[in-house]
């Protein structure tokens, strides 16, 4: 590939590619990333359909917000089950809400952990309204909102705090 | 603190970068390409059914550690390596070795990193990264995927450090022990190539190498039997750009960097056969990124019925006849060298 046929630009996200340059020698360039470049939008608008379908299944009682995170966090059942330390059966099982209901406190804590959620968000769906569209905190780009939103872990493991505040204009 | 000595710098692909920051720092002026060159990191591998992964993927470099284990045996480098059972162990050595200077590689899971965008936050325990300060309880780190030095809580650190699941980083870190006075480049070049020829051409498994590349090419029509609906095709489809171009290979699944390694290799060994080579495989380089930017744009069109799939299935198989006949030729010259 030739040096000019390399550069795309997107600050947010740089990347080192090699290159063919000017001289005939092959080396090392520092670009923005092609595909954040042209499809990041993209990348967006599916998230957010996923996560509003999801939603939806979850308010009708489908599935449990095991599942909900799961799928929006890309994890195979096996995988979430090694992490979580149980067997990939009680998984399955926790991703249906009546048998969600039996997981214990110390699963919970083991789930959130894995989905890097406080464990009350395992009980709760945290929304913001952005024109009247309530959108997940947990898929918002949180960076680009008036407010800042933190949900902080603790000491204590079963407690985080949340933190709602006007950011500085 | 900080270890005001050490110089960041971005590289194309975490484990190579890492590698190659720490020898630097070590006095031993090296490049990211022969660092990957000389541990065998180009690779190909096909998973249509892997209970690790929730959808059929592949990778393009050897097993993740495997580039630190060849690069010791092949130039004589050594690293002390350690890893824990119990975090506060991990922490705590951790903590020991920055506060004597010495810069640490650390394995993680790439999820619990707040720094990295949200669009690219994965889980995955093999990612790579520098460890060379600590402020108040932030750690100070270099990761090659990013321009400048960054902070990092000392908590996402070690959830990070001490994720589970399939291979877990077990708070492994490592850093050098020791470079040898002289090194012989030339036996650790051919010995490089020697593998990664053997691994493309000759590997007895068939989801991995060339062999690999053409079930691939056969096995993508059946990707929509594996999809929720055609937004999740589509975003699994667009992946195979983030595998090739994004996620840490330099371009065209570290084929670009791979041919800056053999035109490196032609001139330490006088080998004008192996700067032709690195010329081709550039070339090859160029079809994987057409192939990644086809599948970019069908996905993102939606342009996904069996057409354009059988479409991108021969792009791919295209790849695996050329790469066969190039590692043919590359495996002739090297056995010759």
């Amino acid at each position: 590939m030739k040096e000019k046929e390399g550069i795309a630009n997107c600050p947010e996200q740089q990347v080192i590619l090699y290159v063919e340059k000017e001289d005939g020698k092959f080396g090392p360039i520092q670009t923005g990333s092609y595909l954040s470049a042209n499809y990041l939008d993209d990348y967006f608008y599916k998230r957010k359909n996923l996560e509003l379908s999801l939603r939806k299944r979850v308010i009708d009682g489908e599935i449990s917000l095991v599942y909900y995170y799961t799928v929006l966090v890309d994890l195979s059942i096996s995988e979430l089950a090694s992490r979580v330390g149980i067997s990939k059966s009680r998984v399955k099982k926790h991703f249906e809400p009546k048998h969600f209901g039996k997981c214990s406190v110390e699963e919970l804590r083991k789930y959130a952990k894995v989905f890097n959620v406080p464990v009350a968000n395992l009980l709760q769906i945290v929304l913001i309204n952005i024109d009247d569209n309530p959108e997940s905190l947990f898929i918002l780009e949180n960076k680009t909102l008036n407010i800042s939103i933190e949900q902080n872990s603790t000491g204590n493991p079963y407690l985080s705090m949340t933190k709602i505040e006007e950011r500085m204009k | 603190m900080i270890i005001e000595n050490f110089k960041h710098k971005m590289a194309a692909h975490c484990e190579s970068g890492t590698i190659t920051s720490l020898l630097n720092h070590a006095g031993l002026q090296i490049s990211e390409p022969l660092v990957f060159g000389i541990s065998s990191g180009l690779f190909f591998g096909y998973f249509h059914k892997m209970k690790s992964f929730p959808f059929p993927t592949f990778i393009v470099r050897n097993k993740p550690g495997q580039m630190r284990v060849n690069i010791t045996k092949r130039i004589g480098t050594k690293f002390n390596e350690y890893s824990f059972h119990k975090n506060e162990d991990g922490t705590r050595k951790l903590d020991e070795l920055l506060q004597n200077n010495i810069p640490i590689a650390a394995q993680v899971d790439f999820f619990y990193l707040d720094y990295v965008p949200s669009w690219e936050r994965v889980h995955i325990n093999v990612h790579f990264m520098v460890i060379i300060g600590k402020e108040d309880s932030n750690y100070i780190i270099s990761d090659s995927y990013f321009p400048e030095l960054i902070k990092l809580k000392a908590n996402s650190l070690e959830n990070s450090r001490f994720a589970g699941g399939s291979m877990s980083p077990k708070g492994f870190i490592f850093n050098v022990a020791d470079i040898p006075s002289s090194i012989n480049y030339e036996a650790a070049i051919i010995k490089g190539i020697k593998k990664v020829c053997f691994n493309m051409l000759h590997i007895p498994i068939p989801f991995l190498g060339v062999k690999g590349i053409r079930l691939f090419a056969k096995k993508i029509v059946e990707w929509p039997n594996f999809a929720r609906d055609i937004e999740h095709l589509s975003h699994e489809i667009m992946k195979i750009n983030i595998l090739l171009e994004d996620q840490g290979t330099g371009g065209a699944g570290f084929r670009f960097m791979y041919a800056t390694f053999l035109q490196e290799a032609a001139n330490i060994l006088r080998k004008q056969e192996l700067g032709d080579l690195s010329r081709q495989l550039m070339e090859i380089g160029d079809g994987w990124r057409e192939l990644s930017l086809f599948a970019a744009r069908i996905g993102k069109n939606r342009d996904l019925g069996p057409e354009k799939l059988k479409q991108l299935s021969e792009l791919i198989l295209n790849r695996a006849e050329v790469e066969e006949n190039f590692f043919i030729k590359l495996n002739n010259v090297i056995k010759r060298a």
